[in-house]
């Protein structure tokens, strides 16, 4: 039963319609997408059984309209999708509900609902597809979701921080494009798993594998503009300050962690298939260090790591407003999803490269957990008093026990505290930088350790002064005269033991995201679960026009017209045939 | 030899100066009408570069009944594809901006910036 791979994103599309009809019907409409979102938790919980959990369980692909693996669009449930999916299930639930009970009814009715599904439509579909154009295609469905979310409200500052949000983006999908235009021009092939066969073998493709290494960079820039990490951190802010808070939630829980999603999927399934040895970049005779562009991932990734963590520690203490600190908090939090990564990348062994990996995974979930409830608490304490400035806030506790235990829970998630889901995430990270220095014991292998130790104190910082200004001391006249809906309160509190039961029961959580990584670092499995039969083509029978339907025609190459001398309009890659005169 | 190649593939050139005139655009014009001319010059050089790559000289259409060489109908389909992508983008774009020359009456960046700085 393969369809179930499909099952999530029809599920999405059928939310779409059927809320977008249902405009004129606001409490059906309420009632679809919430039932709309139940259903997609369902359908995710599903794939991942079949995936993941059930006995006979292993990894499905399903090819859409039924074209075979290189020439169709394939989409691929493996352990990782799997994982995500579940995060952005979860956290999508959770959303949509509190969303409904938070929102003005006349906010929800123009356009809220059809925008939520259609943000978990492109997220859903960015996790599951196989192909790399159709992956920037996901990711535009989920950006314009997120641009009209974050423009929302209609104020002037709202479509103003919605027009910066905006520009870096279309800039950033432009050069997503470009990189991914250069790797079809150069390895021939826009399907993942084929794209990793041909690179592992690029001889026999007769591909030039150096110009990878630049094509997958302008790749990673716009994966860490999605993500929000340093130096492509600027639009966070004030985009999660506009979006209405429900929203806000995903965009910090979920859409950011597609952009690391497709760092690990591209650079471990795919990238790091291509040998370089003796590569020399192109004009310039100048070696390129490392065996592949996962070797050029590491330290670029590190860095970036570091100083998201770095900036958003230090812009998260001195915030104002619950809204902005939580964003900055997510600009560090992300940067503590991308260390792990950036280690597994120069990590010496598998094992260690795959507990590297696995730590992410663990800690993105937590992340989009922790961070969800917290957003989702804001959401509530803005609904029932007005205002998130902390100045304004104070003695929550007092007045809402319920509300303000399940913040806290965040809060300490967030912390790292036993027995949280946080607490392994962020014991899992420090175990990879410490085993990282414990390899290589110089000061440089230093670094990962105390930019994850200067984070955790940071965020303590940070946590500690909403705690203490928001939810403390006495009421405020705001406060006082709040009223907090108890529907609201449950949910969140619903949300707590989710992340209290994902940190007591967490072998079951740590053996998910283990065959989650393995299935990331599993270049073999992958290849042959999308693509069995290499060289198959569209009319076996027919007369070498296979070839001409797998690869571009002839594609002139600019980045090494200067290497080669121009006029090599040979298409030399033998395997294709029947093309390039 | 570089004279050589930017003669024989002008179209190159025309995408690297299309790239740049579009991200200087983005980046030095301070009106936001002028922001998204920019953002469209800069996805029509990249439209361009997978046009350009995907040209085969002599090739024809990949139907049987035609001869080899075959042209690859994959990046044109790619680029229709992209193409609708950034037309809705550039609407979403226009649409924001007509919204924030009705609420300031500027399409000033500084401007802009200076009348949010007073709020």
């Amino acid at each position: 039963m393969n369809q179930i791979v499909i099952a999530p994103l029809l599920v999405a599309v059928v939310a779409v319609v059927a809320t977008l009809a249902l405009g004129r019907r606001p409490a059906l409409q309420r009632a679809t997408s919430v039932a709309g979102a139940i259903v997609y938790a369902a359908s995710v919980a599903l794939l991942a059984w079949r995936v993941v959990l059930a006995p006979d369980a292993g990894p499905a692909t399903y090819q859409s309209g039924g074209w075979p693996a290189p020439f169709g669009i394939t989409l691929v449930a493996d352990a990782l999708s799997a994982f995500m999916l579940v995060l952005a299930a979860t956290v999508g639930l959770w959303s949509v509900a509190v969303a409904v009970r938070v929102l003005d009814r006349e906010n929800q009715r123009v356009f809220y609902h059809p925008l939520f599904h259609c943000m978990l439509l492109g997220v859903t579909g960015a996790f599951l597809t196989g192909d790399l154009f159709n992956l920037f295609v996901w990711f535009e469905v989920m950006l314009m979701a997120s641009y009209v979310f974050v423009a929302f409200y209609g104020g002037a500052k709202h479509t103003a921080g919605a027009f910066r949000y905006l520009v870096p983006n279309v800039v950033g999908s432009a050069v997503m494009l470009l990189g991914i235009g250069g790797l079809y021009a150069t390895v021939g092939t826009l399907n993942m798993a084929d794209m990793a066969r041909r690179l592992a073998d690029p001889a026999a493709y007769g591909i030039d594998v150096a110009p990878v290494v630049g094509l997958s960079a302008f790749v990673l820039a716009t994966f860490a503009l999605k993500a929000g990490l340093v130096p492509f951190q600027f639009w966070v802010p004030s985009a999660y300050r506009a979006a209405p808070l429900p929203a806000a939630a995903m965009l910090a829980g979920v859409t950011k962690k597609v952009g690391i999603y497709a760092v690990i999927r591209l650079y471990f399934t795919v990238f790091a298939a291509a040998g370089l040895d003796g590569a020399t970049l192109p004009g310039t005779g100048v070696g390129i260090t490392g065996d592949s562009p996962l070797a050029f991932l590491g330290p670029v990734l590190l860095a970036m790591a570091v100083a998201s963590i770095a900036v958003g520690g230090v812009g998260a203490v001195g915030r104002e407003t619950v809204d902005e600190l939580l964003a900055y908090s997510s600009i560090g939090q992300v940067g503590f999803i991308a260390l792990p990564v950036a280690l597994a990348a120069s990590a010496p062994s598998g094992a260690v490269r795959r507990a590297a990996v696995a730590a992410a995974l663990v800690y993105a979930l937590h992340h989009a957990l922790a961070k969800g409830l917290l957003f989702l608490s804001t959401a509530t304490v803005r609904g029932a008093t007005g205002t998130t400035r902390l100045s304004e806030l104070g003695g929550l506790g007092q007045r809402s026990p319920v509300l303000s235990a399940a913040f806290l829970v965040g809060s300490l998630s967030l912390v790292g505290i036993p027995p949280l889901a946080g607490f392994f995430g962020k014991f899992l990270v420090f175990e990879v930088a410490a085993r990282h220095f414990a390899t290589v014991p110089t000061a440089a292998a230093a670094v990962p350790l105390a930019a994850a130790l200067v984070g955790a104190v940071l965020t303590i910082v940070y946590i500690t002064r909403t705690w203490i200004g928001g939810f403390w001391g006495t009421q405020t006249p705001q406060v006082g005269q709040a009223t907090v809906d108890p529907v609201q309160v449950g949910l969140l509190a619903a949300l707590a033991a989710v992340i209290l039961a994902a940190g007591v029961a967490f072998d079951p959580v740590y053996r998910f995201a283990t065959a989650a990584a393995e299935a990331a670092l599993d270049r073999g499995a992958y290849v042959d679960l999308v693509d069995p039969a290499p060289g198959t083509t569209l009319l076996a029978a027919g007369t070498g026009a296979g070839g001409a339907l797998g690869s571009s025609g002839g594609a002139a190459r600019p980045d090494r017209a200067g290497e080669r001398g121009a006029g090599t309009e040979n298409g030399n890659r033998p395997a294709d045939g029947g093309e390039g005169t | 030899m570089i004279l050589e190649s930017l003669l024989t593939q002008y179209n190159y050139v025309a995408v690297v100066a299309l790239l740049g005139i579009g991200l200087y655009m983005i980046v030095e014009s301070t009106n936001l009408v002028k922001k998204v001319i920019g953002l469209n010059v800069f996805q029509t050089g990249i439209f361009l570069l997978f046009i350009t790559a995907a040209y085969v000289e002599g090739g024809a259409a990949p139907v049987l009944t035609n001869e080899a060489p075959y042209v690859s109908p994959l990046p044109h389909v790619l680029i229709l594809t992209a193409i609708v992508v950034g037309v809705s983008l550039v609407a979403v774009a226009l649409a924001l901006i007509v919204r924030i020359y009705g609420a300031y009456g500027t399409l000033d960046e500084d401007v802009l910036r200076e009348v949010r700085a007073n709020e």
